[in-house]
């Protein structure tokens, strides 16, 4: 009796369990398995955006993925954003975050200043610095201008328009590592420091033995997610540059200009999917070292 | 029946009725006796003064007919987009689109665009359209005889300059003594290269010219092509899709190596600037001369007045080409026969020669009626019309195939690196020439 008991107990859990697991299945399987599933087999295929005929071609759109001069300058640029622009604001982040960690009249104001340009939408923001940067009537060049000072072509010149979108970046998101940074500095336990001071440790030794350590798993992650954000740059470059500027173009731009400007359905399938293991493959060796640095930290 | 049964069973038949209310697609039927629907029509065209004017049109087209015309104006940035998705539906959401003249291959080929050979000189003389926009923005194949278009916006290239500097004493005479003739709007495009660099003084915050260079669209390639095809050199073979051996040769290269010269001769940023920031660096009054789509110049005349003149771009060794612009009309395939029934009716009364006669009243507003180019009431009518109907003789289109949106980007890149310095320009175009024949190869398309 006790078992039957049981058993209708079990079920009834389990039936619970499903019906409350079960709609967020369903919506994980309807809006990431299932597209997953399709565009590796449109992957294959010659699908275009307009006309029913298509075929499968097999290996052909990797194939020309690998061989693309675009795909490896897109590839390149796209790394180089990532490295520069996530470097950057890591560094200023985490300076700023040691600024803000003290004590100080008008914190709170301060703090909610510098928190502004991560709230803002890529988008707008994008389009707000373009006519900030704007070679013949931005508010940068007339400042330059009436110092006597050369007004470069920040958006135009190929050389700088690469460099003036990390810059628009590393302005929008370096409140987010310094978010990050304060929560990790904040939580450092006082009596490491008073310890520290007690042993007379010199400032960099304090910084380099407690400081760091102790807020590296945060920053860590923090990169990670900033660095799986950046591979994907695609607003601040369709809002300052276009998609097809051999100056800027990122991935996404690119598969952006394959898919719906060139109407290659089949071949950006292609592309997404070598993206989308280009970030998988990231994403893994970060959370390796995050899991090796929590490691590091227990023993 | 228990309570929470009861109470979940209403909760379901509830749920189920607002579902089912959201979900339909069915309007609710008409009651007995209702008014029957008003028809109407979409047109679709990008955001500018030329679309403003269709929709003034409509609404006279609707006082004749009783059909509604709704001109729904789409941002030029993602008009592309909107539209080659728009075709992925059952149903557009436009019954009548007004496409970029380099569309009509995917359109016609994609069985996205109604063809019209039939059907449309049943209802206007086809001799009274231009040559050359029926070739460019009506058939395709270009000159086939099939046509998925009716012209509408007629467009090219053309020559704006301040007519006040030009007239000015001083600098004539300054111009005489340096040059050792009369400052004059150029023929050819030395003479341009010339007045540039006198106008050019970057220190007094003057500049000689601005010219189309932005490489985030098609800027560059419609601006270049001018003095591509003036200085003997073409995109493809006369007759056929071969690239290799006809763009890579002298006459395109010196072509580009030209334009390469002129870019030097503009305000700061000259090398890399968009339709607009042409038009903007004219319009405050810095430079002398810009090379535009005459669909800009009302704005600039309105804005200017008679301080401002235009002409047609110069020749070189008397060999005049202007880039094309302009778009035709063409119905769309996804929508039922009905609403293509009523599309015609409005494409046949527009292309009437009493319509285009207002149609070139309106901002912008340029036809492809050649008997209305060729009258001298309408050259006299603005100070850009006759330019713009001498240019419409000589215009010429790039590519149009399916896979013009490839060719183009292309085109922008390798061009683009000749332009900069970064690859020889006879580099560049073997290079391009090759690319763009796997382009076609692999589209079938050679």
């Amino acid at each position: 009796m006790s078992t039957t008991t049981d058993v209708r107990r079990h079920r009834g859990g389990s039936t619970i369990a499903w019906s409350l697991v079960g709609p967020t299945l369903l919506l994980l399987i309807a809006f990431n398995v299932f597209p997953l599933i399709y565009n590796i087999a449109l992957s294959f295929t010659n699908r275009e955006l307009v006309g029913e005929d298509s075929r499968f071609v097999g290996t052909t759109n990797y194939t020309r993925v690998f061989s693309d001069p675009l795909f490896a300058g897109a590839l390149r640029r796209t790394a180089l954003f990532v490295v520069c622009a996530v470097g950057a604001e890591l560094m200023l982040g985490f300076a700023l975050a040691l600024a803000l960690v003290r004590e100080f009249r008008l914190k709170r104001a301060v703090l909610a200043v510098v928190l502004v340009p991560m709230m803002l939408s890529p988008a707008v923001m994008g389009l707000y610095w373009a006519l900030i940067l704007n070679g013949n009537y931005g508010v940068v060049n007339q400042i330059l201008g009436s110092i006597g000072l050369p007004q470069p072509q920040w958006l135009t010149d190929r050389d700088l328009k690469f460099w003036s979108i990390v810059v628009v970046d590393v302005w929008m998101w370096t409140p987010f590592m310094a978010l990050i940074a304060l929560a990790g500095l904040s939580a450092i336990p006082p009596h490491l420091y008073e310890a520290a001071e007690i042993d007379r440790a010199s400032r960099w030794r304090v910084f380099m033995r407690i400081t760091l350590p102790m807020t590296a798993p945060l920053l860590g992650l923090a990169v990670l997610l900033r660095a799986t954000d950046a591979l994907k740059q695609f607003d601040l470059v369709m809002a300052t540059a276009g998609p097809n500027d051999a100056a800027t173009q990122t991935l996404s731009t690119l598969l952006y200009q394959t898919v719906f400007r060139d109407g290659k359905i089949g071949l950006g399938a292609a592309f997404a999917c070598v993206v989308l293991v280009l970030v998988i493959a990231l994403a893994t060796v970060f959370t390796r070292y995050l899991d090796h640095l929590r490691r590091a930290r227990e023993t | 029946m228990n309570p929470g049964h009861l109470c979940s069973t209403l909760l379901l038949t509830a749920s189920l009725a607002l579902l089912s209310g959201a979900c339909s697609k069915e309007a609710p039927p008409p009651a007995s006796g209702a008014a029957q629907t008003p028809q109407s029509i979409t047109v679709w065209w990008f955001q500018w003064a030329p679309a403003d004017g269709l929709q003034e049109l409509g609404r006279e087209f609707q006082k004749e007919t009783g059909i509604e015309v709704k001109v729904e104006q789409i941002p030029l940035g993602s008009y592309q987009e909107k539209v080659f998705l728009e075709f992925g539906a059952a149903r557009t959401r436009f019954d009548v689109l007004i496409g970029d003249s380099q569309w009509i291959g995917r359109g016609a080929t994609k069985k996205l665009y109604v063809e019209l050979t039939d059907w449309l000189p049943t209802v206007v003389d086809l001799k009274t359209i231009h040559p050359r926009a029926a070739k460019y923005l009506c058939e395709y194949p270009e000159g086939s005889g099939k046509w998925f278009a009716a012209p509408c916006e007629t467009d090219a290239v053309g020559l704006a300059y301040r007519k006040d500097w030009f007239e000015d004493p001083a600098e004539k005479q300054a111009f005489q003594a340096k040059y050792g003739r009369a400052l004059e709007v150029p023929k050819s495009w030395e003479d341009f290269q010339q007045v540039a660099e006198f106008f050019q003084r970057p220190d007094t915050k003057r500049y000689g010219c601005s010219l189309p260079s932005d490489r985030s669209y098609d800027g560059l390639t419609m601006g270049v092509q001018n003095l591509l095809w003036a200085f003997g050199g073409r995109w493809h073979a006369e007759k056929s899709n071969k690239v290799v051996g006809e763009l890579d040769t002298p006459g395109s290269v010196a072509g580009i190596e030209f334009y390469k010269k002129l870019l030097k001769l503009g305000p700061n940023g000259a090398e890399r600037m968009d339709y607009g920031q042409v038009l903007e660096s004219f319009t405050n009054g810095s430079t002398a001369m810009i090379l535009n789509y005459f669909a800009f110049f009302p704005g600039i005349q309105k804005q200017y007045g008679d301080k401002v003149g235009f002409a047609v771009v110069p020749a070189h060794d008397g060999k005049r080409v202007a880039s094309l612009g302009g778009q035709g009309m063409s119905i769309s395939t996804r929508i039922p026969p009905a609403q293509q029934e009523l599309s015609k009716r409005f494409i046949a009364w527009f292309m009437q020669r009493k319509v285009q006669e207002q149609w070139i009243t309106k901002p912008a507003g340029f036809t492809a009626n050649a008997d209305i180019l060729k009258s001298a009431a309408f050259r006299a009518q603005t100070p850009y019309n006759g330019p713009f109907a001498e240019s419409v003789d000589s215009m010429q289109d790039f590519w149009n195939v399916p896979v013009f949106n490839e060719l183009l980007t292309v085109t922008q890149r390798y061009v683009g690196m000749a332009v900069d310095g970064e690859m020889p320009t006879a580099e560049a175009l073997k290079q391009l020439a090759i690319e763009k024949e796997r382009i076609l190869k692999d589209a079938g398309l050679l």
